[in-house]
């Protein structure tokens, strides 16, 4: 057993599992104290995310805060967390979403108590996710945020629900149903018979020829979560069909545990088969972009919109991936965190709309910014987020990504950056219908956002603001992560 | 004092032999259960305290060590299951109660001395004791299709006996013993033989049929919809852990021959396939789990056919897991059909209003049957596939994972029903009694635990196959 001090990491998970706990024994009826327990126990998540965002070593460097535990001796199982640059961007956002998707829940109505002890679990299985170090541990922690999204989506749902939920379960499970085999060949394949990532990644362990194979395994399995074009399908349905939280988890953190899959397990372990299959991913990411862009523009549904905006931006993580530089891990690991940040805003911002004109469709709106001044002005300021405007974290990201993308594939990049052109034209399409123009007198009695429910989107766009302005907070530690790997990866 | 080595066995033949004397009274159905209820716990202990006895009896025909022990225990754990959902034994007449609980004790009693017997035909002779129990059994339900459901069974299993005797002949004339420890050393030898490898296919089928794999299956739908709901929670649970003891036991014996390996590589793909193809159309909830245990039977035989000693293992511990999260199910079949009918997916709907913990507990077995971490059956199936990747194994391994995908989403109607419907008419909560709460939460934890902390069960599974060779 190794343990370097308190054990932060499991600490967070801890604080899910005792949230989940306490609101198993609370009354139902009570259902203003289980949003207060939610509250606090995803503060107390939040804030040890925050610390341990802050107060990693980035001189040192390398994996911190480990803690390793031997599992199941014969088989090499290990309990085993640790943070390095590429996860803590992901825990912080993690934790950021979930506490301000439980504010943004604030006003839900029926089975409150069922809907924040699956929230738990969802949140519980991202966090362990990302921070997990042992492949089994990993994939176990994937389904168990994959399993919640079914009866969340199915209850508390909107429109076409159950076919949405339905539909998203058994794409993602089919997803991990690659994974899971490729796990264990690898574990098998290196005749270490271990699930540690660490001693799998060492170079020499996986042969050329299992690391391309066993890529594909896991770029298929992980990529359909991440909504790699064409495997994207589930993706708008599921988010459109979603709950206000669930949308901000889903789309914000749930997506990206796909694209960190793809990072940690696929292109941690098998590399060779990284560079391998690198022009199909830059080419797979680059239809995403286009594609997402595209058919948004034709939206009427104002939570399609968003979902395919959230293709097209994921297309931007897979394509900084896919360029096999520094830079360009650097610059996809940032968009994660840009993204989940500026989705979550996004679909908060939009739930407060529908939630009071229960309709989400641009031509039945119009004008809100007159009826809503503040709630629009959340939506307008995530929308310009989205189209890459400076001062916001995403502007960042996509710079780095299209820089590194321009040195590599010089064609797709020029491709990729005509399509956030093109982005701005849809996001600006969907801002003036809905939010300028003529007024629907219908929806002019309606309050504004009040001071507590405008609060979650409020901690968004500090954060969104906060790392647009000092982006080095972020880059700084991802590049700690980022450049030893690279470096490995040259001898 | 050899003898005490066979305490289990001895003890429920008493257990038998008391409900035989209670049978010949009036019938009292508070009293029946009691008793049984008392002696299938006190059972529970005698096994758990004979799980270190070892030795052998009649020229090692008749063997006990932990292999054998650690399956007994799990067999008692079943019977004390079982014996505590029939506080409602609605399916059955009130006279038949005390024949009920004496005929389970014998197909318990029947199942132990199979997974001690080292000689073929004991072996024989303990299955025909645990079968010709559960063909009564199955017929004594009261009204609709029992009669169907055992004819059918009966027929369908005397005739699997026959072919399961004429394999035991072939082994015999081919190798000149019955004693499993003398075929484990000729067999390997003799297995590229037709006769011998007939012989020890056909020896396999007698539990393929328990098991209900693929093309045996044919009983097991009718069965489990036919009978008693307690009787089709102990035919899914306690046979089916005894079927994957033997199978591991006498597929032992031909280690590592290839063409043994290929067609049980044939039966467990059929199997799968099969099983949750059919499933994904079922309305009746038995008749689905049904299915779902022709394709289960199908996984363990993945963990089997690997023919390592982590297989075994994962056999082992798949039967441990198996027994948990079926149970499980059937607790909450037993528990919502409470008059004893049979249970529609369809009449599952508002269980989270009428009951939260049965819908806690039929959302955790159900996922755990679908194989969702963190749940026992997911560890069983991580281990099974484990083993079968070590042998090289990957497109078994990927076939069975799509499976796995096909079948969740039967699993998710019937989490869908109990979650997301809302029944027509306004139907009562569902009260359950202190002891009945207990035993919910008891198994809804021992599925988790046991699926994020599995090292103890396995190393117990592994020791118990070591003590195999």
């Amino acid at each position: 057993m190794e343990l370097a001090g308190f054990p932060y990491l499991s600490a967070i998970l801890l604080s899910c599992v005792v949230g989940l706990l306490v609101i198993l024994f609370v009354p139902r009826e009570r259902e203003t104290l289980v949003k207060w327990v939610s509250l606090a126990f995803s503060g107390i998540a939040l804030a040890l995310s925050i610390y341990v965002y802050c107060s990693y070593d980035k001189s040192q460097g390398g994996l911190q805060f480990v803690e390793k535990l031997l599992w199941v001796e014969p088989l090499g199982i290990h309990y085993f967390n640790g943070a390095d640059g590429f996860n803590l961007p992901l825990i912080l956002l993690t934790g950021i979403v979930h506490f301000t998707g439980v504010l943004t829940m604030w006003e839900l109505r029926g089975r409150v108590k069922e809907f924040f002890a699956f929230a738990f679990v969802l949140v519980l299985g991202v966090f362990g996710f990302f921070m997990s170090m042992d492949l089994f541990f990993l994939f176990i922690w994937f389904d168990v945020s994959l399993f919640p999204m079914y009866p969340l989506i199915a209850i508390w749902g909107t429109t076409r629900k159950e076919y949405g939920a339905l539909k998203l379960f058994l794409h993602v499970l089919a997803g991990s149903a690659l994974v899971l085999p490729g796990i264990i060949y690898l574990a098998v394949a290196s005749g270490l018979q271990t699930f540690d990532i660490p001693a799998l990644m060492q170079p020499g362990v996986l042969a050329p020829g299992q690391q391309r194979f066993a890529f594909i395994l896991f770029y298929l399995g992980f990529g359909i979560l991440a909504g790699v074009w064409p495997f994207h399908t589930w993706s708008p349905v599921g988010h459109v069909a979603a709950p206000t939280s669930v949308s901000m988890i889903h789309a914000g953190v749930l997506m990206k545990v796909g694209a960190f899959g793809i990072l940690r397990v696929a292109i941690f372990l098998c590399p060779i088969g990284w560079e391998y299959w690198s022009p199909v991913m830059a080419v797979l990411a680059t239809i995403g972009i286009l594609y997402g862009v595209f058919v948004g523009l034709t939206q009427t549904d104002l939570k399609y919109v968003v979902a395919f905006s959230s293709v097209s931006h994921m297309g931007i993580v897979g394509l900084g991936l896919s360029t096999v530089t520094a830079e360009g891990l650097n610059g996809a690991v940032f968009q994660m965190f840009a993204h989940g940040i500026m989705t979550a805003l996004l679909f908060s911002s939009l739930g407060y709309i529908y939630d009071k004109t229960h309709t989400k469709l641009m031509p039945d709106l119009g004008g809100m910014s007159k009826v809503m001044p503040v709630a629009s002005g959340y939506f307008i300021v995530a929308a310009l987020a989205g189209m890459g405007v400076p001062g916001f974290a995403s502007f960042w990201a996509e710079v780095t990504v299209f820089i590194s993308a321009l040195k590599v594939y010089p064609a797709l990049g020029v491709l990729a950056i005509c399509a956030l052109v093109l982005s701005a034209l849809y996001m600006l399409r969907v801002v003036q219908r809905t939010f300028y123009g003529q007024r629907n007198e219908n929806y002019a009695h309606l309050p504004d956002v009040s001071f507590g429910l405008g609060l979650p989107r409020m901690i968004l766009v500090a954060v969104m603001v906060l790392f647009g302005l000092f982006p080095g907070l972020m880059l700084d530690l991802i590049q700690t992560a980022v450049v030893p790997f690279m470096g490995g990866l040259s001898k | 004092m050899t003898w005490l080595i066979l305490g289990p066995e001895i003890y429920f033949l008493a257990v038998a032999v008391i409900f035989l004397i209670l049978s010949m009274t009036r019938p009292d159905r508070k009293r029946n259960f009691s008793t049984a209820l008392f002696l299938a716990g006190l059972g529970v202990v005698v096994t758990l305290a004979a799980i270190r006895l070892e030795g052998s009896l009649v020229h090692g025909a008749y063997r006990v060590n932990l292999f054998s022990q650690v399956f007994k225990a799990l067999l008692s754990i079943g019977f004390f299951l079982v014996v505590s959902l029939c506080s409602t034994l609605n399916g059955i007449k009130e006279t038949r109660h005390s024949e009920f609980y004496l005929l389970l004790a014998t197909c318990t009693l029947g199942m132990m001395l199979l997974v001690s017997s080292l000689e073929l035909l004991t072996v024989y002779v303990a299955l025909e004791l645990a079968s010709y129990s559960l063909y009564v059994l199955v017929l004594l339900r009261s009204g609709g299709q029992q009669m169907e459901a055992g004819i059918k069974y009966f027929l369908s299993g005397i005739a699997t006996s026959a072919l399961m005797l004429f394999g035991m002949a072939c082994l015999f004339g081919a190798t000149q013993t019955t004693y499993i420890s003398e075929l484990t050393l000729k067999l390997p030898g003799l297995l590229n033989t037709p006769m011998a490898f007939i012989g020890l296919l056909l020896t396999l089928s007698g539990f393929f049929f328990k098991l209900a794999l693929f093309p045996f299956h044919v009983w097991a739908p009718g069965v489990y919809q036919g009978a008693a709901n307690q009787v089709t929670a102990f035919v899914a649970t306690a046979t089916k852990v005894t079927a994957m003891a033997m199978l591991v036991r006498l597929v032992s014996m031909g280690d590592g021959n290839t063409s043994l390996a290929h067609v049980l590589v044939a039966l467990a793909i059929l199997s799968m396939t099969y099983g949750n193809l059919v499933a994904l159309i079922q309305k009746d909830f038995k008749r689905l789990l049904a299915y779902s245990a022709i394709a289960h039977a199908g996984y363990v035989l993945i963990a089997i056919l690997s023919m390592n000693p982590t297989g075994y293992a994962a056999a082992v511990f798949y039967a441990m897991a198996y027994l948990a999260m079926s149970f499980t199910c059937f607790l909450v079949v037993v528990k919502v059909a409470s008059d004893g009918r049979d249970l529609a997916i369809a009449q599952l709907a508002g269980l989270h209003r009428r009951s939260p913990l049965l819908a806690m507990a039929l959302l955790v077995g159900v996922f755990s049957l679908g194989g969702i971490p963190p749940t026992i059956g997911f560890t069983g199936k991580f281990l099974i596939f484990n083993a079968a990747m070590q042998n090289g194994y990957f497109l078994l391994v990927l076939i069975a994972m799509i499976n796995v995908v096909v079948s969740l989403y039967y699993y998710v109607q019937v989490v869908r029903a109990a979650f997301l419907l809302e029944p027509e008419e306004e139907l009562p909560a569902i009260h359950l009694s202190a002891p009945a709460i207990i035993l919910t939460a008891v198994m809804v934890v021992v599925i988790v635990v046991g699926g994020l902390f599995p090292r103890y069960l396995f190393q117990l599974a592994q020791a118990a196959v070591q003590a195999l060779q």
